[in-house]
């Protein structure tokens, strides 16, 4: 069974090639590309990877994700990232996916009424485009949405319940003004020591089509590595959510540094200790592979 | 206060739970309505804001501190309708952990899941959830798996769909109505399929045990508590001491 990371980010410096928006996270100069990823990849013996832009929504700036995807068809899969307010969002999406492995598009917000109670008609959230060009096309869709946005996901779930939906890290739906970046220049989320989403996001393990990542644990734990403050959530999505529906990744790069990525790649064994061999396989890339549709690796 | 009858002392023994319908009714029913709706209409925003900034749970809100918002919710806590079986399952010692004023959004997928509160190790741990307006089938309704306090009992695991709990019973019912049951069985709130909030009480209690609530958690409501009885029930020192 391939080994897949289900979710990591690989990028260049801004180039006329490759251009791509320039932030705190992703400074003009930083570059983590795909051959540093391959070497790593390589030597902690995984198989394949999702590529998930980074570096801003327009199409130009999916050009080196592109480049990746189109120089190691049989490694990398791609989530792209598409606007809610694009005012054609199947156009876009279409045109990045076509032909290009390219297989789904990361959401961060939904845009719908903030107060579940106003919630009534699924058709008045503004990411229902892309949803619906999503169920048309068979496109994934990678989401990480909002705290406010979180209660409208059942919603367009029921509408859309042939769209593959992927859960990202944890499940996890940051609030507003709890984003940061840590002294290493990575992601921080402030989360409650309560887990809210366990009341939203969890709940959607009812659908069938929806799956999670198990990721990003550096961004949300209060301990270092292996990060055994986070051991209750894995079991509680390995509980609501079964074995055959849960991802492993390590959104890379941000993981090189701290706390590396052979680390990572023993996080799953860490937090989930009981799992059996055949389980911790699906996890480590199996429900990839299937949920995903992963190509076999060329020999 | 009246003590629970032979056959409601075996249903909750067996069964881990007791329906007292019509528990609040006529113009204490009314004005715990109005209570409940003016004071969850003031706190929504600031609900919304703590969602926004992931604070706070988005699918339901409760009122926060009720007990000093208005004395119909301290008047709750003590209902002779149900504090006799209260008192009568704690062997007379029972404290008031906390209330839960809470609403509950429409919305596709129940809040929460099949749990038990706590483990059956734990000092007898009671809820008593009030419906304060009418509760029908598929409408957020309290979920229980009688007979899932027992010591024996189990094990359960949390099914994907509310309606799939083997054993379950779902209690719709009327404004007014009061559920108590024994927290460390398995229990949940149903989907909700109408467009209609659910609006209910959670009060939470517990047999006394040392130390478990302090003096200082009610001690705003100090004045509410003139009897030696319900100081006893909020933790507060007697007024003789």
């Amino acid at each position: 069974m391939p080994r897949i990371d289900a979710h990591l980010h690989v990028f260049t410096k801004v180039t006329p090639e490759f251009p791509r928006e320039v932030t705190p996270i992703c400074p003009a100069e930083r570059e983590e590309p795909a051959e540093k990823l391959l070497d790593v990849m390589e030597k902690n013996q995984i198989d394949q990877a999702v590529l998930v832009q980074i570096g801003g929504t327009s199409i130009e700036y999916h050009s080196y994700l592109l480049h990746c995807l189109n120089s190691y068809p049989d490694r990398f899969l791609g989530i792209g990232v598409v606007p809610i307010n694009h005012p054609d969002p199947a156009e876009q999406m279409s045109e990045l996916a076509d032909g290009t492995g390219i297989i789904g598009f990361r959401l961060f917000e939904l845009g719908g009424p903030r107060d579940i109670f106003e919630t009534k008609d699924v058709r008045d959230i503004q990411a229902y485009h892309i949803w619906k060009c999503a169920a048309e096309k068979d496109y994934v869709l990678w989401l990480y949405p909002r705290s406010i946005d979180a209660h409208l996901l059942p919603y367009l779930i029921q509408e859309f319940p042939q769209v593959r939906v992927v859960l990202n890290h944890l499940g996890m739906t940051p609030g507003k003004g709890k984003f940061n970046l840590d002294e290493l220049g990575r992601p921080q989320i402030q989360v409650s020591g309560y887990n809210l989403n366990m009341h939203t996001t969890y709940r959607l393990a009812r659908y069938e089509n929806v799956s999670v990542h198990l990721s990003g644990q550096y961004a949300f734990s209060k301990q270092d590595y292996p990060y055994k403050d986070l051991a209750g959530w894995h079991h509680n999505l390995l509980n609501d959510f079964g074995v055959k529906r849960l991802m492993w990744a390590t959104d890379f790069p941000w993981i090189l540094e701290e706390p590396g990525y052979g680390e990572l790649t023993s996080v799953i064994e860490e937090l989930l200790p009981h799992l059996s061999e055949s389980e911790l396989a699906d996890i480590m890339g199996g429900n990839a592979k299937r949920i995903l549709r992963f190509p076999n690796r060329n020999t | 206060m009246k003590r629970p009858t032979p056959e409601q002392k075996r249903q909750w023994e067996e069964d881990g739970y007791l329906v007292f319908e019509d528990a609040i009714q006529g113009d204490q029913l009314k004005r715990l309505q109005s209570a409940f709706d003016y004071w969850a209409a003031e706190c929504k925003d600031e609900w919304l804001d703590r969602v926004e900034a992931g604070e706070a749970a988005a699918t339901f809100y409760d009122i926060p501190n009720p007990l000093e918002k208005d004395t119909i919710f301290i008047d709750i806590i003590d209902h002779p309708s149900y504090y006799g079986a209260l008192m009568e399952f704690t062997e007379d010692d029972v404290i008031l952990l906390g209330p839960q004023v809470r609403t509950v959004a429409p919305f596709p997928v129940s809040y929460t899941g099949w749990h038990p509160d706590v483990g059956k190790d734990n000092p007898l741990h009671i809820k008593v959830q009030i419906y304060v307006g009418d509760v029908p089938t598929n409408g957020g309704e309290f979920g229980f798996v009688p007979g899932s306090h027992k010591p024996d009992s189990g094990p359960y695991k949390r099914p994907l769909l509310q309606e799939s709990m083997p054993g379950h019973k779902t209690f719709p019912g009327k404004a007014g109505t009061a559920i108590m049951f024994n927290s460390c069985g398995w229990h949940a709130s149903m989907d909700n399929a109408t467009d209609e909030p659910r609006k209910s009480i959670i009060l939470i209690y517990e047999k006394r045990t040392p130390g478990r609530i302090g003096p200082e958690q009610y001690a705003s409501i100090s004045d509410h508590c003139q009897t030696p009885e319900r100081r006893r029930l909020f933790s507060l020192p007697d007024l003789t001491s």
